[in-house]
């Protein structure tokens, strides 16, 4: 049986919720993997929308990392990424879609493997919205 | 082990709930196989007329070009197929969109527009400012194309009733003819109904497009920030008898998406303030109906946004109800910047405790590590 790797991920310091050009602060760290076994690994900044609509996605900050990019070849030590955030999209709870942030790890093994890890946050002071009315058409 | 056998998945726009691998690799073998049918079948049909001109299954005619044609598509959409989907394999989603936002950035259009980078889901805003106002800074495009849409309504009117003359002429030849086709002639019963009334929606909306003189809408200033106040000005020109004229803050979400073939639009209005209503008024061409109100826009209003599929707009709603004519309304949009007050961070003495709970177990869990 394999093990899963395990990967931690977390904002530094106690806030889960920023304000448009406050600095980002994360951390992530893998476990459980062997060094070898790991082919690339990627960490983001971005908003998602979800919700009726289909899904839109954009990246903010975006790093990807290859075992050539590491001393002695070895991604699993922890890694600390910084970004300043931007003004737009806020995060957003609507009617019928929300817009919302994350940092987001991706993990790339061998053989095709691969393992996300993410962690909500909030940008900006958006209230939620309340439905008023609704008109669909085809 | 059990996602091996799940049949049903639930799709979150590029997302899906499934493994990647197996899907990639089911759609490689899918164009892939469509690919080898295509080239063996385009293959065997050509060399068996080669070798083998007599054969009345492969003659030259319009059998075979069709079916080179249709062997042709098979291999064109399976290698582009398979091209595609070698190119995505391994790549992740947010890597495709950090590639996308790169390429967009090297753009010259975006180059010579510095707001779209520092607000980069806002949308633009420059064919809203191009037109100068009489009264106030800027004079506001329509949301809506009246023209085009009196066009299509035209177009369909015409072919409707056109078609209902041609089934006329047939029903009452049959008639004179002692042979009366009963059914189409029952047929056209409620087929001439509906033709009644594209002719009377026709004309009302030509009545409604001509008679009525231009709705203008001016504003102050361009782009709006929350939490402040502008100046809105509204003229409606003509020669009618208004019941009532209103004019309204509108924002509403849009959202797009696929049901089945379909692709739907959903639209939610999310909030709605009245800025000026007017009670009987007379329009004349010499004298529009002008009027200057205040437009505030609340201080806790979310921005525009406009992805790809989800979008959030604020507009100017015009709602105008003439006396002996149907009601109309006219839309104007405009963009809503993020305000001051929506750009800072709240932080809840809930979220506080739940935020330190959360960062306490993620770095203990590193400290472990480490």
């Amino acid at each position: 049986m394999t093990m899963e790797p395990l990967i931690s991920l977390c904002l530094v310091g106690p806030r889960r919720s920023y304000a448009a050009g406050d600095e980002l602060v994360a951390e992530y760290q893998l476990d459980a993997v062997l060094a070898d076994e790991v082919q690339a690994i990627e960490a983001s900044v971005l908003w998602y929308t979800e919700g009726k609509g289909e899904e839109d996605m954009g990246v903010h900050f975006f790093e990807r990392r290859l075992p050539t990019d590491a001393e002695d070849g070895d991604l699993r030590p922890l890694r600390r990424f910084r970004t300043t955030l931007p003004s737009s999209p806020l995060s957003y709870a609507g009617a019928i879609f929300t817009i919302r942030w994350c940092i987001r790890v991706r993990l790339f093994l061998r053989r095709g493997r691969e393992y996300l890890q993410e962690q909500p946050f909030t940008l900006g002071s958006v209230p939620a919205a309340a439905r008023q009315e609704t008109a669909a058409t085809a | 082990m059990p996602r091996l056998f799940r049949l049903l998945e639930k799709k979150r726009g590029e997302r899906r709930t499934g493994s990647n691998l197996v899907g990639s690799v089911g759609e490689a073998l899918l164009y892939g196989a469509l690919f080898m049918l295509g080239v063996t079948a385009l293959s065997t049909l050509v060399a068996v007329h080669f070798w083998q001109p007599q054969s009345a299954w492969y003659s030259v005619g319009v059998g075979f070009w069709l079916m080179v044609v249709v062997l042709s598509s098979f291999v064109f959409t399976g290698g582009i197929g398979l091209i595609w989907t070698v190119v995505r394999l391994g790549i992740s989603a947010e890597r495709r969109s950090a590639l996308a936002t790169h390429a967009s950035a090297l753009d010259l259009v975006h180059e010579a527009m510095p707001r779209s980078k520092s607000h980069p889901t806002v949308p633009s805003f420059d064919g809203l400012t191009d037109s100068p106002g009489t009264d106030l800074a800027y004079r506001l495009p329509s949301s809506q194309s009246p023209g085009w849409r009196l066009l299509a309504k035209t177009i369909f009117a015409l072919l409707w009733n056109g078609i209902a003359c041609v089934m006329f002429v047939i029903a009452t030849k049959s008639w004179l003819e002692g042979a009366p086709q009963w059914f189409l002639t029952f047929f056209l019963v409620p087929y001439f109904a509906v033709s009644g009334w594209t002719i009377y929606y026709l004309l009302q909306q030509i009545w409604i497009h001509t008679g009525l003189g231009q709705t203008a809408v001016e504003i102050s200033d361009h782009p709006l920030f929350p939490g402040r106040e502008y100046q809105v000005h509204l003229s409606q020109a003509g020669h009618i008898d208004v019941k009532s004229i209103e004019l309204w803050l509108t924002c509403e979400e849009e959202v797009t998406y696929r049901q089945g073939t379909d692709i739907r639009h959903e639209l939610c209005k999310v909030f709605e303030q009245q800025l000026l209503a007017q009670g009987p008024v007379e329009v004349e061409p010499s004298k529009p109906f002008r009027v200057t109100c205040t437009l505030p826009i609340p201080a806790a209003a979310m921005h525009s946004f406009q992805s790809e599929h989800n979008s959030v707009h604020w507009k100017l709603v015009v709602r105008c109800a003439p006396a002996h004519w149907p009601e109309f309304e006219r839309r104007h949009p405009i963009v809503v910047f993020p305000g001051e007050a929506t750009l800072r961070a709240v932080v809840t003495p809930a979220q506080t405790g739940q935020a330190t709970r959360g960062q306490r177990s993620a770095a203990a869990s590193i400290e472990v590590v480490a």
